[in-house]
């Protein structure tokens, strides 16, 4: 999240000032002495290293300017560096070469070294050339902290200051300081009483006891995840190809409880990188593992396993480089690093450790999680299971008992509908044109009219358009005819449930002769059934122009398959015939709104059977209905009760009724969906879940170097290694995972601890004191703080690494309580604060955006972890890229949760990765494709319309102005005060005051001259609002409401 | 709004321009970082273009799921000779196949499913299934040397849109947008339109990331376009919010983050009022855009019947046009559904004719109205299809599997050599035998019509200069160039 970014400035404008120069730049050359690794290695790296750099393939010349002993080395023509001597250089010579076949950079490399360029490498070999090892690839050095300031970052950060004759800006004010350490600490903003409260606070201790009570909130862990889930590139589907669901939602609560245990940074690596290896490893560990199987993986037909496995396990290598050691090794996986001493034959070291997972090329498909996986219980411990038991029984009770309004009110209308029943019903054969599913050829239609499915298959969708040409309008519904056949197994309807054992045998007699029939009635499950009708016709169904459905019927059904169960396009429920009805079965869909035949004469229907196992018809004839459908979704025995006039007043016969009631009709559907969304909930922390780990295979895959990374060309066998450029393991350790992770996190190891700081100090201060937070190598950039760094790094490992101490270490400090108001000087002089002589601003990332909006609502349900959750989406943006319908994976089609499900935060919002939220999306969210540390921060008018638009804030708008109106006080001014002061952290000033004031008023005018409108603008959301606030007085503070989540600085951390 | 940022401008500077002018240059640092934060998202990068553009606006027509280029465009009088008899084994070689067909025992010849004919004055071989496309063929700059080393779909398709087959790396359009920037203040520069083949449907799945910006700024990402109410997600006012209301309450946001910005010293919120400003211009944009009400009847019955159903790729042909004439700079259809693994003589001609007529119109209509000579059409696909087939020929389920050594694209307008052949392959289409041409190139060859040198376009990123065209060779096809 780092400010608005903006290119580095064109050079030539800056020289002598070197403004936009990389931070060290900062400091004039003249006014230190040169330092290798900050002012000289970054140009010669740059310009020079992709050719006499490490890469041995790639060297020129055979010269190397990376090392001083072959850079100094005499040659034919004299030392490419002499040092004290820049005219006797070859170097220097070939810099200032007027000739284009000498200079250097050649003129193909696109390369030229500015005048400072030169004059800092012409002073530097008149300096003796001094080399110094890479600063990062050495480990970090006590330095003493500067006088100056108690707090050892303040007397850091100012001895800079000084150095640069800049003065740290003056402290925040309260308020600012509660909003930013605490949108910095839990992702959530601070109410506008807390905001009064902290003010007011007169106790000098007051902001450290608010530190404390930050860090112990349980939101803790949510904000500190979020950094870590993009770094670990977390989601919920597989990401190649059909992308399809998997379950890791667990390994994302084992985060979140461990920023929130405050494990040791040095355990959390070390369980998350070997956690299986650990002596008697635990669950929680178990589950810590599976961050090296969060990579995206695929179940493509006809892709290479071996393929696919190195593509797995390079991605590994690349994400433990950048998420954890800060170096690019990627680069490696093709030939020797261009910049840093990172071999090939070191990266495929590190990829052994890998390789002797037993994960398979292809797999998890069908929303099966890809091996090795585990079934365990969550790590998160909530304490919320008492509560939730007791909520659950309570409504549980209250849908057990008769509630006699609500079954007076559902008979009277079951009533009038099965007195409906049949009105006017006419029964239209269709014409069919087409029939047609994606991945198979077996279908045929007879007599123009019935669909015929000759073969036995998994599961499919199909898509049969007809000619509604000649049928009388309007058309109501449309009905799905299966009639039984001799053919089919029992004489059944269809060929299915075959069981998977006959499946396997089909599979390998692969046109031969069908299984012989099994010991069943064969049937059929209708998952799905979706309609688009339209003026031009088309092949299949028009995603575009899904025409909503009123209800389903049935002839019968099986009673765990209800009509119902084929409203939820998803395969997990659908309808089945009831297995002791005779002769053809139906069903009838009614169209919420009937169609024209004259209007839109064709008409596309998509039948799927995705429940697999051969579940599938024979046979299907389709027909359109007129007038009002003559079956009932109502069983028989409830039919039978409502034909008793006033028989809802016998006990008996209520409780009949009643039992259908409390699962079917709409007037408890909002508890039906709080009690499952309960259950669910308790579910997912006491139930055991599927998730991936790590594990060795019994016998674990060779590693060879493969040349040019192509998995098909694998040369010399390597063992499990680390990088010979750095330290070794420590003795002892062992050469697996639990070596490599001992190794990362041994107290020597020169980046881990400089890594993660530095990650920490982002997180706070929008920049890095290494501004390439993943690139800790010759090609990153140099800190802007390097003693600083190393002594956090250093104090850091002596706490045992404990981040917590380590972030109020840093948010006490006065650097980071300093005011973010830029003056002129300041922009002038830094523009980007790599300085610190001001508070570090910078927009919010895009789940605290959400986040935001649904606590200043008050809709914000704050549970923590569990699995994901799908919130509002405008169109179904995963269908449109899917395979939905020829595929048994999951995640092929968005449904919409409802209820507290759409008010979790953000961070727990389904990530389906070739369809990443939207929302999130518009604000720099990454798809979690690879592993990301640096988010972008972008302005784009998308963004806009979210904060606009999206129903998600717009129903945070009218829940945020209902909390204004419930205000105890009821002056416009102090209500209007309270708003502005809830989302943003402080009350409004005067003039501000004023146009808040003009804003209501001009609305207010608006909605009382169309109330309709307001009733319209307050329907937007599922939750229910408060009906005895008048709606145009509601929707007048909803506009005002939105005025204020839209603010710059409401979505600012100042 | 200007004064106003005119004004915080002042404010800011003016230390600067009072009393500091000896250094001066800071001002105008200062000045540029205000600027390059107002203005980011409609700039391109300084230096570019590099050299003088032929084309201003790229159309990617991409065809997902493999095209084939044995049936369309790339008959041979062997196929016939050899039709139903085994691929000769020195052709076939010995090199990967899908795990599809990699088991299969028998490989024969299956020639093109129709007959075709020589149009146009070069007198190139087009199919039967694409009448329209014979009738442009002068306009076309047909490329039969395409290869890749990608032979499924996910690395493949995401090879082909972004250079490289792992995901994480930048879209072309992307790329562009990021580039050249923005020409048209009231639309994105880089727009994506998605349809559903009727051959096979749904066609293999798709990605966000095949029009997403990978490492470059989210800024650059496709944006999508569809039919229906949403088509920008987000675009339309909630319901019971009118037009002026809407501008009357930005202008009170634009009051109180002004006042704001001043006083902080912010200009990143100002960069804010300048999106919120381009959002609701869109929200007039688009719709006006998408409205088909002012195009001739003629001009709509040119782009075939499916033009009148929103979100086919017919409709969409049309739309691409009128984003086009709008400058949008980078314009990409995704048309599902070419992945004819079964079925062929089913599934092909459905492919062909959702796509054949609309395509001949786009390019006709581009042309008619002066678009087609600064506009660079490319007529895109993953890879070819085998000439053997996929099951057991002569079965109504035989199909053709994937085929990356060879496949066939086409090129026209800003920049193109019209009414080429470029590339040929071998008796049996399977390998190439003259100027093969990678994809890497084709992407080289894109940018160097829009005026950009694809090897010194780059990003810095993860402490690489990264390019679209990756870190092997890439050449601009110069030969095809006009």
């Amino acid at each position: 999240m780092k400010p608005y970014p903006v290119p580095p400035l064109p050079a030539s404008r800056l020289t002598g000032l070197l403004l936009a120069l990389p931070l060290a730049a900062v400091t004039t050359a003249a006014a230190a002495a040169l330092d290798y690794n900050r002012d000289v290695k970054p140009i010669l790296a740059e310009n020079c290293f992709a050719c006499h750099g490490f890469d041995e393939a790639g060297r020129k010349a055979k010269l190397r300017l990376d090392v001083a002993a072959e850079a100094l080395a005499p040659r034919a023509n004299g030392p490419a560096i002499k040092p004290g001597d820049a005219a006797g250089s070859e170097v220097w010579q070939r810099i200032i070469s007027p000739h284009a076949d000498e200079v250097m950079p050649p003129p193909e490399a696109h390369k030229t070294l500015t005048a400072a360029q030169r004059e800092t490498l012409r002073a530097w070999i008149e300096a003796g050339a001094p080399y110094a090892e890479h600063w990062a690839f050495v480990p970090p050095r006590a330095t003493s902290v500067p006088a100056g300031a108690p707090h050892p970052v303040d007397a850091f950060v100012r001895a800079r200051l000084r150095q640069e004759g800049l003065t740290p800006a003056p402290a925040a004010d309260a308020r600012a300081l509660l909003r930013r350490v605490s949108l910095d600490l839990t992702g959530l903003p601070p109410s506008a009483a807390d905001a009064e409260a902290f003010a007011a606070d007169r106790d000098p201790r007051a902001y450290e006891r608010l530190v404390a009570r930050l860090l112990a909130s349980p939101h803790f862990g949510e904000r500190l995840a979020v950094d870590w889930l993009d770094a670990a590139r977390y989601a919920d589907t597989n990401g190649f190809s059909i992308d399809g669901g998997r379950h890791q939602w667990l390994w994302r609560d084992w985060v979140i409880q461990a920023f929130n245990d405050n494990l040791p940074y040095d355990r959390f690596l070390v369980e998350q990188l070997a956690g299986d290896q650990l002596p008697d490893a635990t669950d929680s560990q178990l589950i810590a593992s599976g961050f090296q199987r969060n990579n995206m993986t695929t179940h493509e037909g006809g892709t290479i396993p071996e393929e696919n496995l190195v593509n797995y396990n390079a991605d590994r290598v690349k994400t433990l480089g950048e998420a954890v050691l800060g170096l690019t090794l990627a680069c490696a996986q093709c030939h020797d690093h261009k910049y840093d001493p990172v071999s090939a034959r070191d990266y495929y070291r590190l990829f052994a450790y890998y390789n002797r997972l037993g994960d398979r090329g292809l797999d998890g498909n069908a929303g099966v999680n890809a091996g090795p996986a585990r079934s365990l219980r969550t790590v998160l411990r909530t304490g919320e299971e008492a509560d939730l038991r007791a909520r659950i029984a309570a409504l549980r009770d209250s849908l057990a008992r008769p509630d006699p309004a609500v079954l007076r009110a559902w008979a009277a209308r079951e009533r009038a509908r099965l007195a409906r029943r049949g009105e006017g019903f006419a029964l239209h054969p269709v014409k069919v044109r087409q029939v047609s599913t994606p991945n198979r050829s077996d279908l045929d239609v007879e007599d123009g009219r019935v669909v015929v499915i000759r073969q036995a298959g998994d599961l499919a969708a199909i898509d049969i358009a007809v000619d509604l040409s000649g049928v009388p309008g309007p058309v109501t519904g449309v009905r799905v005819v299966v009639p039984p056949s001799p053919d089919l197994p029992g004489g059944g309807w269809g060929r299915g449930p075959v069981t998977r054992a006959a499946m396997a045998a089909k599979t390998k007699g692969k046109g031969k002769a069908a299984a012989p029939a099994e010991e069943f009635k064969g049937t059929f499950r209708l998952t799905a059934l979706a309609v688009s009708a339209g003026a031009v016709p088309g092949d299949q169904i028009d995603l575009h122009q899904l025409r909503a459905l009123a209800g389903v019927t049935a002839s019968s059904w099986d009673p765990a398959h209800p009509p119902a169960g084929c409203l939820d396009p998803r395969n997990d429920a659908g309808w089945s015939p009831d297995l002791a009805a005779t002769g053809p079965v139906h069903l009838t869909a009614t169209l919420a709104r009937p169609l024209q035949p004259a209007e839109t004469p064709f008409l596309n229907v998509q039948l799927n059977f995705g429940a697999g196992r051969s579940l599938l018809p024979e046979r299907v004839e389709l027909f359109v209905i007129t007038g009002t459908d003559d079956g009932t979704d109502l069983p028989a025995a409830v039919v039978a009760a409502l034909g008793r006039s006033g028989g809802e007043d016998d006990p008996a016969v209520a409780a009949v009724l009643w039992t259908h009631v409390a699962r079917y009709a709409a007037e408890l559907a909002p508890r039906r969906v709080e009690l499952a969304n309960l259950e669910d909930r308790l579910a997912s922390l006491t139930e055991p879940f599927s998730t991936m780990v790590m594990a060795v295979a019994d016998k674990p895959r060779e590693t060879r170097i493969l040349h040019r990374g192509d998995y098909a060309q694998p040369t010399e066998v390597v063992t499990a290694g680390t990088p010979a450029f750095l330290p070794p393991p420590p003795p002892g350790a062992a050469e697996d995972r639990l070596g490599l992770a001992q190794w990362v996190v041994m107290p020597g190891h020169p980046l881990t601890a400089r890594v993660a700081v530095n990650r920490l100090w982002r997180l706070l201060f929008g920049t890095g004191l290494v501004a390439t937070p993943a690139d800790f190598g010759t090609q990153g950039e140099f800190p802007s703080h390097p003693e600083l760094l190393d002594w956090l790094a250093l104090d850091f490992i002596a706490s045992g690494w404990d981040v917590k101490r380590l972030l109020t270490l840093l948010v006490t400090s006065e650097t980071y309580r300093q005011s973010a108001a830029a003056t002129p000087e300041q922009l002038e002089r830094d523009p980007r604060n790599r300085l610190l002589a001001r508070g570090p601003r910078f927009r919010l990332g895009a789940e605290f955006i959400r986040d935001h909006a649904l606590r200043v609502s008050g809709l914000l349900v704050p549970r923590v972890g569990g699995p994901s959750v799908n919130p509002y989406l405008p169109f179904d943006l995963w269908r449109e890229v899917s395979h939905y319908g020829s595929t048994p994976a999951t995640a092929q089609v968005f449904v919409q949760d409802h209820g507290e499900k759409l008010y979790r935060r953000s961070l727990y919002t389904y990530w389906k990765r070739t369809a990443p939220p939207p929302s999130l999306a518009a604000f720099d969210a990454p798809n979690r494709e690879v592993c990301t540390i640096e988010r972008g921060a972008t302005t784009t008018p998308l963004q806009a319309l979210v904060l606009l638009n999206d129903v998600q804030f717009v129903e945070a708008s009218r829940a945020f102005a209902e909390r204004a109106l419930r205000h105890p006080e009821r002056a416009d001014d102090a209500r209007l005060r309270w708003l502005f002061a809830e989302g943003v952290s402080r009350p409004p000033a005067a003039a501000e005051l004023a146009v808040l004031r003009g804003t209501l008023a001009r609305e207010r005018a608006r909605y009382a001259r169309d109330p309709a409108a307001a009733a319209a603008f307050l329907s937007a959301g599922e939750s229910s609002r408060d009906a005895r606030l008048p709606a145009p007085e509601h929707a007048a503070w909803a506009q005002v409401a939105t005025l204020v989540l839209n603010l710059s600085e409401a979505i600012t951390r100042n | 709004m200007h004064r106003a940022e005119a004004e915080l401008l002042h404010h800011l500077t003016r230390r600067t321009f009072l009393g500091r002018s000896a250094r001066g240059i800071g001002g105008l640092a200062l000045g540029t970082l205000l600027t390059e934060s107002l203005s980011a998202a409609t700039r391109g990068q300084p230096g570019l273009p590099h050299f003088k553009p032929r084309a201003k606006r790229v159309l990617c027509l991409f065809q997902s799921g493999g095209l084939s280029h044995v049936d369309l465009f790339d008959d041979k009088p062997a196929l016939h000779a050899h039709a139903g008899q085994e691929i000769p084994p020195s052709v076939k070689g010995s090199q990967r196949l899908t795990g599809m067909t990699s088991n299969q025992s028998a490989y024969p010849v299956v020639p093109p499913l129709r007959p075709g004919r020589r149009c146009g004055a070069h007198g190139t071989w087009i199919s039967d299934l694409l009448p329209h496309h014979q009738r442009i063929a002068d306009e076309l700059c047909i490329v039969k040397s395409l290869h890749t080393e990608a032979i499924n779909h996910d690395p493949a398709i995401t090879f082909m849109n972004t250079g490289n087959q792992l995901p994480g790396y930048a879209s072309i359009g992307a790329w562009v947008s990021y580039g050249l920037g923005s020409v048209n203040a009231n639309l994105p520069a880089f727009i994506a339109l998605v349809s559903q083949g009727t051959g096979k449907n749904p066609g293999q799945p798709i990605f966000s990331r095949l029009w997403g910006s990978g490492f470059l700024p989210a800024s650059h990402q496709g944006v999508g376009l569809r039919p229906g109410a949403h088509p920008v997600l987000h675009l339309n006012n909630p319901p019971g919010v009118d037009r002026p209301q809407r501008r009357a309450l930005l202008d009170d946001l634009a009051r109180l983050n002004q006042a704001h910005a001043a006083e902080l010293g912010d200009p990143e919120t100002l960069a804010r009022l300048e999106a919120y400003e381009m959002a609701f211009r869109m929200q007039t944009s688009v719709p006006e855009l998408t409205d088909l009400s002012g195009e001739s009847a003629a001009t709509l019955d040119a782009y075939g019947p499916e033009v009148r159903k929103p979100g086919t790729y017919a409709a969409n042909c049309l739309l691409a046009r009128r984003l086009l004439e709008r400058d949008v700079r980078f314009v990409q259809l995704f048309h599902r559904g070419w992945d004819q693994h079964i079925a062929l003589s089913r599934q092909l001609p459905n492919q062909c004719r959702d796509v054949d007529q609309p395509t001949a119109a786009l390019v006709e209509d581009l042309k008619r109205r002066g678009l087609l000579e600064d506009t660079l059409v490319l007529f895109a696909t993953e890879f070819g299809r085998t000439v053997f087939s996929q099951g057991k020929l002569g079965d109504p389920a035989m199909g053709r599997d994937h085929h990356g050594r060879a496949f066939t694209v086409w090129l026209a307008g800003g920049g193109i050599k019209p009414g080429i052949e470029y590339g040929a392959t071998d008796d049996f289409c399977y390998n190439i035998t003259e100027n093969p041409v990678h994809l890497r190139d084709l992407h080289a060859t894109i940018l160097h019509c829009l005026g950009i040198d694809h090897a010194r376009f780059t990003h810095r990123f993860r402490g690489l200069n990264v390019r679209l065209t990756g870190v092997e060779e890439a050449r601009v096809v110069k030969e095809i160039l006009a």
